[in-house]
C-alpha cells in the first residue's frame, strides 16, 4: 500500500475514533511528507531573508549630492526627493511618509564679525513664529559633527496643516532640530523636521546624513 | 481488509453528510461578501451617501467583522449538524488571528517597514517586494498554524485542508483588516475596498497553502510540492497587493488624486473569481487522479 493511502486510512480510522473519544489521535506522517515540511520551513526562511535584504538595500541605498558653489557634498537616502529651487542650498524629503514628509534642509546664513550662533537661531525663531502654527522652541544643546567639532542645536515643535483647506487633512505635530555651525565666515544650518510619532526613528537618518556631510 | 473511505460527493446514504462539503459554502461566502462590497461601493460612487463620522467608523468596523460572522453562520455552525464535524475550525481561526496580531503585523509594519520603501517602486518591484516581505510572512505564519493544528491529525478528506486553510484566512485576514480600518479610519466605501482587498489576498494565499497541504498529505507528493505551493501563496498575495494600489489610485490633478473604488473592485472580484476557479480546478483534478489511481490499484472507489 502506498504511503499516502496508508496515512489516509489511518487518518480516516482516527477520525472515526475522534468522535468516540473526543480527541484526535496522533497520526504518523511519511518521510516524504516530513521532508516536504522541512523544505517548506527552509523556503520560508530563505525567502524572508531575501525580503530583509531587499528592504535593507531599499532603505539604505544612498545617492551622492555635491554643490561646488556652496562647497558641500553629501550622501542622502536614494528614495528621498532632492530639491534645489528654494531659499536653501538643497532640501531632501521622504515622500513615502503618510502625512507630514520628513525633511532635511541645508541652508547658509551670512555671518558678520559680531554675529554669534545664538543670533542666527534667534532670527530663525522670529521668522518661524510668524509663519508656523504653535511654534515653540524646546531647547538648545551641543551636537557633535562628524569631525567631532561641536555645533549648536535647537529643537522645536509646531503644528503642520495641509496647504489646501479643501483636502480635509488632519494636522500633525512636527518636531524639528536645527544644527548650526559657523565656518569660513558662513553659517551652515541643517534643519531636520519629522512627524512627532516617527521623530525618534527618523533621527537616525539625520545622524547618518550629518556623518556623511562634507563642507 | 481496507477500511471504507468514501468521496465527499458520493451519494452513499449512510454517511453522505458525514463530512460537510466545502466548496459550495466557500463560494457562497465569497459571493455574499463581494455583493455587499459592490453595493457599498456603488452607493458611495453614485449616491455619494455620507454619514456622521462616528457612524461611518462603526459601519467600517462592522464591515471588517462581516467575513467572520458569515463564516460562522455558513461554514462553522453547519459543521455541528453533521456526524463528523471539523472540530478545529474555530481554533485555527483564533490562533491565526493571534499570530497575525503578535507576529505578523509587527513584523510587516515595524520590522520590514514595507510602507516606507515599497509604495513608490514600479509595479514589478512592488510585486516582488511584497512577495518577499508581507506575502511570505503571511503565508509562512498561516502555514505554521495549519501545520501544528491540523496537519496531519485534522485531515480526513481533501476538503478538510481547504476548509481549515479558509479558517486561517478568516482569522488572520480578519485581524489585519480590523487593524487597518481601526488605524486608518477610512470612509465606509473605502473600508469595503480594504475588506475586499484583504479577503482576496488572504483567500488566494490560504487556498494555495490548503492545496499544498492536501497534495502533500493525500497524494504523498514530491517534497517540493508543498514549498512550491506556499511560495505560490506568497506570490499571489504579493501580486494582488502590488496591483490593487495602481487600480485604486486615480490620475493626479490639481485637487490631488481621486480614488477609483470601482476599478479596484473589478480587479479584486476578478482575482477572487480567478483564484477560486484555479484552485477548484487543481483540487478536482488531484481528487480525480487519486480516485482513478485507487480504482486501478484496488478495483474500488476508494476516495
Amino acid at each position: 500500500m502506498p504511503n499516502g493511502a496508508s496515512a489516509r486510512h489511518t487518518a480516516a480510522a482516527g477520525a472515526q475514533m475522534e468522535f468516540e473519544t473526543g480527541r484526535t489521535p496522533a497520526v504518523q506522517i511519511t518521510p516524504r511528507q516530513r521532508w516536504s515540511i522541512a523544505l517548506t520551513y527552509i523556503m520560508i526562511a530563505v525567502v524572508f531573508a531575501f525580503g530583509v535584504n531587499q528592504r535593507d538595500s531599499a532603505l539604505n541605498q544612498a545617492s551622492a549630492y555635491s554643490n561646488l558653489e556652496a562647497g558641500i557634498s553629501a550622501q542622502y537616502p536614494a528614495r528621498w526627493l532632492l530639491e534645489e529651487a528654494g531659499p536653501y542650498i538643497f532640501r531632501l524629503r521622504d515622500m513615502a511618509n503618510r502625512g507630514f514628509n520628513t525633511v532635511i534642509e541645508v541652508s547658509a546664513a551670512p555671518v558678520g564679525s559680531d554675529t554669534s550662533e545664538r543670533n542666527i537661531l534667534d532670527q530663525l525663531t522670529l521668522r518661524r513664529a510668524q509663519t508656523l502654527i504653535d511654534y515653540a522652541v524646546l531647547g538648545y544643546d551641543v551636537y557633535h559633527l562628524a569631525d567631532n567639532t561641536p555645533a549648536i542645536s535647537m529643537s522645536y515643535s509646531y503644528v503642520s496643516r495641509d496647504a489646501s483647506p479643501f483636502l480635509e487633512g488632519v494636522s500633525s505635530i512636527v518636531y524639528g532640530l536645527d544644527i548650526l555651525t559657523i565656518r569660513r565666515g558662513q553659517g551652515l544650518i541643517i534643519s531636520f523636521r519629522a512627524d512627532a510619532d516617527i521623530y525618534e526613528r527618523e533621527l537616525e537618518t539625520l545622524r547618518w546624513f550629518v556623518q556623511n556631510l562634507v563642507f | 481488509m481496507l477500511p471504507e473511505i468514501r468521496r465527499q460527493s458520493d451519494p452513499a446514504p449512510a454517511d453522505a453528510q458525514s463530512i460537510l462539503p466545502v466548496w459550495r459554502r466557500l463560494s457562497l461566502q465569497l459571493a455574499v461578501l463581494t455583493a455587499v462590497c459592490l453595493v457599498i461601493v456603488l452607493i458611495g460612487e453614485f449616491l455619494q451617501l455620507r454619514f456622521d463620522a462616528r457612524i461611518e467608523r462603526l459601519l467600517s468596523l462592522a464591515l471588517a467583522a462581516l467575513p467572520l460572522v458569515l463564516w460562522l453562520l455558513i461554514a462553522v455552525l453547519p459543521e455541528y449538524r453533521v456526524a463528523r464535524p471539523r472540530r478545529r475550525l474555530l481554533g485555527v481561526a483564533a490562533v491565526s488571528a493571534l499570530t497575525a496580531s503578535a507576529i505578523g503585523l509587527p513584523l510587516v509594519q515595524d520590522f520590514l517597514r514595507v510602507s516606507e520603501w515599497l509604495p513608490l517602486q514600479s509595479v514589478i518591484a512592488r510585486a516582488l517586494g511584497y512577495t518577499l516581505s508581507a506575502g511570505i510572512v503571511d503565508a509562512g505564519l498561516k502555514f505554521v498554524v495549519l501545520r501544528y493544528l491540523i496537519y496531519p491529525q485534522g485531515l480526513r478528506a481533501r476538503g478538510d485542508a481547504i476548509a481549515y486553510a479558509f479558517a486561517g484566512a478568516v482569522g488572520y485576514g480578519g485581524l489585519v483588516c480590523l487593524a487597518t480600518i481601526w488605524r486608518q479610519e477610512p470612509s465606509w466605501d473605502i473600508a469595503a475596498i480594504y475588506l475586499l482587498t484583504n479577503l482576496a489576498i488572504q483567500f488566494a494565499s490560504s487556498m494555495f497553502i490548503g492545496l499544498g497541504i492536501a497534495e502533500s498529505y493525500f497524494s504523498d507528493a514530491y517534497p517540493l510540492a508543498l514549498p512550491v505551493n506556499v511560495l505560490a501563496a506568497a506570490t499571489s498575495a504579493g501580486v494582488i497587493t502590488a496591483l490593487v494600489g495602481g487600480f485604486m489610485s486615480g490620475p493626479l490633478s490639481t485637487a490631488g488624486n481621486v480614488d477609483r473604488p470601482l476599478f479596484a473592485f473589478a480587479l479584486l472580484a476578478g482575482a477572487l473569481g480567478a483564484t477560486l476557479g484555479i484552485v477548484y480546478f487543481l483540487f478536482s483534478n488531484a481528487e480525480r487522479r487519486e480516485r482513478e489511481a485507487y480504482r486501478g490499484r484496488w478495483g474500488a472507489d476508494g476516495i
